[in-house]
């Protein structure tokens, strides 16, 4: 049984959360957005031509987007360039991205969205997910809602939040990892995946307790965009 | 009930009001107004309206425009306005007469020309047009690029703002409304003009922007 967690926090409290916009000014839109030590920075170019030509679509945009883990993100060197773990989490992000923009609003064109993690420790896809929504909203896209996303499980029967890489190991005492993305103020789920087993009863649990995170996750994007905003107006 | 007053800053996905008065920037889902961007709210007798913080230029039918000529074909050129895709300038569609081939001995890769978007297909290809009185080739001058979605505040009621800046500049100032800002004057003045046209795009939120740029001006004027 897993009475007390790792790190000491409660069992349905998130790791301390940084959030931050316009961190690339290259990019139309970009942000930050930092959970315990995993960090995400994405960056978002367009609308723009697509390119290769053959993505195009007539009557609506296309979301591009490529996540990539630095080489020093993780303890041992991660290999730099895509491997199928990358392609993998870069297609959930769009699926994901594709629920909250309005993509007919831009026909014919393309939205460019790079993610970065530079630091890992378990729950990238949901930080990168995360930091990649609010950068849309940064480059002025049209979207139904933030994306707010955070990973939840269950170690030995107890339901945890926001899980670290440690707790992610711990396969004796049957460690699973659900990360889940929602559209907060919609009820609506965008990202759901599941590394390990789980009962009905426990997953129900576990989406129950990752919901309250997401909306905590929520508040911080919004606060963090609108002091972009109050930020310009002091300067 | 609107929930949100005018000059708030509001997030995609922000429940605005649950009457149907919902204008730009602004989606309905069963009922309710959400804001669709992150941007600043407008409210008024007519609706609720969310302007973005920024955006890119769409070209919309009567838009006049200014465009950088990218290659001279035989029966057209090809024009970047900033838009997401470059556009096509018939031949025809200039008010000089114009003979088929060499084109470029008119109008030059790299040059400026002030033209209205007369179509724009569904899938975002445009034609632009230089007929009309209205319409030439710029001379080479000052060109500052402003966020389309801060161009009303730049141009400011009927005019006011930019106005403002040509006359206490004396610069002659050229709004297209893809958001390229063409600026011709004396040394020491355009300068003061680019600060102006940044100022605004700095401080788009401030209510009294007019005033500020006013001000702004003079403190430009007693330090030179």
């Amino acid at each position: 049984m897993y009475e007390k967690r790792l790190d000491n926090r409660a069992f349905d409290a998130l790791r301390p959360m940084e959030a931050e916009t316009g961190v690339v000014p290259n990019a139309k839109g970009s942000a930050r957005f930092r959970i315990g030590n995993t960090e995400a920075v994405a960056a978002v170019y367009g609308p723009e031509e697509v390119k290769p030509k053959h993505f195009e679509k007539f009557d609506k945009g296309i979301i591009l987007c490529k996540y990539d883990m630095l080489p020093f993100s993780v303890p041992d060197r991660a290999k730099p360039g895509f491997d199928r773990r990358d392609t993998e989490i870069s297609q959930v992000i769009t699926n994901a991205l594709n629920r909250a923009v309005f993509l007919e609003e831009f026909p014919r064109s393309m939205i460019t969205v790079r993610v970065y993690v530079t630091q890992a420790d378990a729950g990238t896809r949901c930080a990168s997910l995360t930091a990649a929504s609010m950068a849309c909203a940064d480059a002025g896209l049209p979207m139904r809602d933030l994306i707010a996303a955070v990973a939840a499980g269950s170690i030995g029967g107890k339901t945890c939040l926001d899980l670290t890489k440690e707790e992610e190991d711990l396969h004796e005492e049957g460690a699973t990892d659900v990360p889940m993305g929602f559209l907060p103020s919609k009820d609506e789920i965008v990202l759901l995946q599941l590394d390990g087993k789980v009962t009905r009863e426990q997953l129900k649990e576990v989406l129950a307790v990752g919901k309250k995170g997401a909306m905590e996750i929520y508040e911080l994007e919004k606060e963090a965009l609108k002091r972009r905003v109050s930020n310009e107006s002091k300067s | 009930m609107i929930n949100v007053k005018n000059f708030d800053i509001v997030t995609p996905g922000t429940l605005l009001s649950d009457e149907n008065n919902g204008r730009n920037g602004t989606y309905n889902e069963g009922n309710n107004i959400y804001s669709k961007y992150f941007g600043m709210v407008q409210v008024n007798e007519r609706g609720v309206s969310v302007g973005p913080v920024t955006s890119k230029y769409f070209p919309e039918e009567g838009d006049e425009v200014i465009g950088r000529i990218v290659e001279a074909g035989s029966k057209y050129w090809v024009v970047d306005i900033d838009a997401p895709y470059l556009v096509r300038l018939d031949n025809r569609d200039v008010n000089f007469r114009t003979e088929m081939g060499e084109l470029d001995k008119y109008m030059k890769a790299g040059e400026l020309i002030l033209a209205r978007v007369t179509m724009v297909y569904v899938n975002n290809a445009a034609d632009i047009s230089m007929k009309g009185t209205r319409y030439a080739k710029l001379p080479p001058n000052m060109i500052v690029k402003v966020d389309p979605s801060k161009l009303p505040r730049l141009i400011g009621k009927e005019g006011a703002t930019i106005n403002l800046i040509k006359q206490e500049t004396n610069c002659d100032i050229v709004v297209g409304q893809n958001g390229v800002v063409w600026i011709e004057g004396k040394g020491g003045n355009v300068t003061a003009a680019v600060d102006a046209v940044k100022f605004i795009e700095e401080n788009y939120y401030n209510p009294n922007l007019t005033d500020a740029v006013r001000e702004m001006l003079q403190n430009v004027r007693e330090k030179t």
